[in-house]
This record gives structure tokens, sequence and C-alpha cells, in this order.
């Protein structure tokens, strides 16, 4: 009998919810492997919604949220998506999540979705969202592909925050719709930077912000 | 499985469009009252914008704005062919009217009154095509029924950043104090110039304000519309001059 000497199976270790992987998943896209400051990607949104903090936020949560659940559908189905139309797939799942995005934007935060406009149509677009789908989703289990989502979700958020945040102080004046610079400022000669309030303002922050990351994270031109 | 032949490739494209399509059936079937009704706060919240009663970026909140609109606002139905009031019509009425020959005779008219009730400004619901979309706004009207006391454009299509600058309350300070009459009392609404007017011009100051650039047809869209709504009320507002130089 041969079938007795044969070793069992080396034990798995079973992962437990938040594994080194799962860490990893979630970590990385905050920092070391940014979609926007490392792989930039989704430069377009970022331009657009900044020019105040909770737009920026707004969308922000939107793209997280959609990315997260996406990844979390994508994967799901993942053995069961025939690879020749796998991308049209991802497209219908994304559009699906982001519409329904949109639905409860107009009911709930009206004001905010007319600014937004058609920026939030435009996450199914982005491709923060198809390149996790097809990097990540559709190779790992559902419960990382969310944290990967909403890793990748924060990632961008927070650097649209930071724009939105220098970009609606120094253009307005303003933080969340409040006035955050005194009068006293304006009377002494004190005039809003008009080049924050335009896109070519989010593209110059946009840049130094990338340029400070990568100083910090230690980026290499591979 | 075979997951690469044709029949399972066409059965799974089937199938998740079918079970997306539900899944967004469903949230926007649940959601339209909602929306609906965040539509309308929108729309009232722009008629107080046009005739002043509030800033665009007001922070109060929307039960307080609403009861603001229940005290000072009233919605009157107008009978355009006739320039008066129709008596016995009323708002919803017209909201429920299919006929777009009606639709054109009978329109609603809000009034802003000051807050001892005497009235403030008329606001006139203007709309019509710009490129892309129908462009919804409200033109309040000073006591005088002559100068402009404000505009918004609150509903179009219109690109960001172009077209869709209508809606910019920068732009639209600039309507206010126009004259929609010249100085023989003559309808001519209010034009949307291409390029920036010229103060120095008279016929400029009175009637008109700077293009938007980059947005030619809705621009012009907005000028037609808006002559054409007023036109629409002139025999109205013409009666209420004349009530009031009495």
């Amino acid at each position: 009998m041969t079938t007795a000497t044969i070793n069992p199976p080396p034990a798995v270790a079973k992962p437990g919810l938040f594994g080194a992987e799962e860490i990893k998943a979630i970590k990385d896209p905050l920092w070391d492997n940014n979609p926007i400051a490392f792989q930039v990607l989704g430069i377009c949104s970022s331009l657009a919604v900044t020019t105040r903090l909770d737009k920026a936020l707004v969308m922000g949560i939107g793209v997280t949220l959609v990315t997260a659940l996406s990844n979390v559908l994508i994967s799901s189905i993942r053995t069961f998506i025939p690879n020749k139309i796998r991308i049209i797939v991802q497209l219908v799942v994304v559009s699906g999540v982001v519409i329904v995005f949109d639905q409860f934007l107009r009911a709930y935060m009206f004001d905010l979705s007319k600014q937004l406009s058609v920026f939030v149509g435009l996450i199914i677009t982005n491709c923060i969202v198809m390149g996790r789908l097809e990097a990540y989703a559709m190779q790992n289990p559902p419960w990382r592909s969310f944290l990967d989502g909403i890793g990748n979700g924060l990632g961008y958020m927070w650097i649209l925050a930071v724009v939105g945040l220098i970009r609606e102080v120094f253009g307005s004046g303003k933080l969340l719709g409040m006035q955050v610079v005194p009068q006293a400022l304006y009377d002494a000669g004190y005039v809003n930077n008009g080049l924050m309030v335009l896109a070519p303002g989010a593209f110059i922050l946009l840049g130094i912000i990338v340029w400070v990351q990568r100083a910090i994270s230690g980026y290499v031109e591979k | 499985m075979n997951t690469s032949s044709n029949g399972y490739v066409m059965g799974f494209a089937i199938g998740i469009c079918v079970v997306i399509s539900a899944m967004l059936a469903v949230t926007a079937n649940f959601l339209k009252p909602t929306q609906d009704a965040a539509a309308e706060f929108d729309r009232q919240k722009n008629v107080m914008m046009a005739a002043g009663l509030v800033a665009a970026d007001d922070q109060r909140s929307r039960t307080a704005l609403e009861k603001l609109y229940r005290d000072r606002v009233e919605e009157l139905v107008v009978d355009t062919e006739t320039g008066s009031v129709a008596a016995g019509k009323t708002v919803a009425d017209v909201g429920a009217m299919k006929s777009p020959a009606d639709k054109r005779r009978y329109r609603v008219v809000a009034i802003s009154k000051a807050a001892d009730g005497a009235p403030e400004s008329y606001v006139v619901p203007i709309s019509g095509k710009g490129l892309w979309s129908t462009i919804y706004g409200y033109l309040a009207l000073e006591r005088d029924l002559v100068h402009v006391r404000g505009v918004t454009f609150y509903k179009h299509g219109e690109t960001p950043g172009l077209g869709g600058e209508c809606e910019n309350p920068v732009w639209c300070a600039q309507w206010k104090g126009k004259s929609i009459l010249d100085e023989q009392g003559k309808l001519v609404g209010v034009i949307v110039k291409k390029t920036k007017i010229d103060p120095s011009i008279p016929a400029e100051k009175a009637h008109k304000v700077d293009g938007l650039s980059g947005s030619t047809i809705t621009s012009n869209g907005i000028t037609r519309f808006v002559k054409a709504d007023l036109t629409a009320f002139e025999k109205y507002l013409a009666s209420l001059r004349t009530q009031q130089n009495k």
C-alpha cells in the first residue's frame, strides 16, 4: 500500500480576518502603492472635483464604496466570468454600482450631486476602479478584494482631500463652506488666489504632492 | 464547466445584465419620492434666490428654508392669454396639464413678499433650449416690473465649465438691475451678448450681460427663451404696471 506513506497535505494556515496579506491589501495603496501619487491614475477627477473639501470628500467616499463593492462582486463571481468578456462584465458591474451611488446622492445630498454633476457618473471610467478589478479582484477572494478596494479608495481620497483643503482655503478663503480667512486679512489687502479655483491650480498642487510623496516614499524610476 | 463556449458566454452576459438592471430598477423606484422632494426643495430655494430672499450658500436648514418659502412666497396661476390671474386653477392643476397648448397658456408666477406682506418681487419661470438640454431657471423682477432683481438657472445639462457656467452666481449677479423694457416701453428682455458688454453704451448697460465664453449656443438660447417667456407674461405684467401707476 503506497497510500499510507503519502504525507498529509501541508496544513494551510487558515488566514485570519486580518492576516499579513489583508493588512498589505489595505495599507499598500495608502502610501507605497498609492493610486494617484504612485500609479498616477484617476487624475481627471482629482482636478475637477477638488475646488472644495466637501466635494472632494464625497467623491472620495464614492470611489471608495464603488471600488470596494465592485471588487467584492467581481471577486465572488470571478471563477464564473468567461475570460473573453471579463472586461465588459467588470464594466457592467461598476456602472451598476456607480448609478446606485448617484441615485442615493440625488436623493439625500441634492446640492452636492448637482455640483459634482457628471463626475459621479465618470467614476465608471476611473482607471482606479477598473485597474483594481483586473489586477486584484480577478485573482483574490472577496474579503481581501474588499479590503484592497477600501485601501485604494482611501488612498485616492486622502490625496483629494489634501488638494481640496488647500484649494478651498487659498482659493475662496473657506473651509467646508465656512469662512476661515478672517475679514481683517482682506481689509489688510489679502486677496484669494484665483489660480486655486481653476484646474491648472489643481494640476500644480497635484504635481507637488506627487513629488513630495515620492521623495518621502523613496520611489525609483524603473 | 467550459466557460469559454459561446453558449455559456451568451448566457452569462444575459444573466449579468438582468441582475444589474433589476438592481437599478429597484433602487430608482425606491428612491424616487425622496429625489422628487429634494428637487422640489431645490426649485423653491431657487425661487427665493432669484427674489433675493436667500443667498446661494445659505447655511439655514432645509426645514427653515421651506418655512420661509411658505411664509414669504405665494404662487399664482396666470392665464397668459387674458393676462389675468386664472381663477379656480391651482398650481397642482398646472402641474397635471398634459397638452402643450394648455401649458403655454397657464403659467405659474411666484410673488415674494416683504415681512409686512407687501409684494416685493415677481418671479417668473423661464426655460428653453440651450445647446444640449432644456435649461430651467427663474427671473425675478423688482416691484416696478421693469428691472431685474435676480436670476437663477437650476436645472440643465450643459457642459460643465462652459454652458454650465450659467448657474455661476457671479455671472447671474450681473443680471440685477437690467431693464426688460426699452425707453419706449417695448419688451426687449435681457440679452446675453457675445463677449463682454461695453458699459459706456447706454443700451448695452441697460439690457445686456456678458456672454459665457465658449458657449455661444447656450448664451443665444438663454437670450431667446428669456424673451419668449417674458413675452408670454407681458400682458399680465403690463396690467400690474398700470395698476401700480393708478
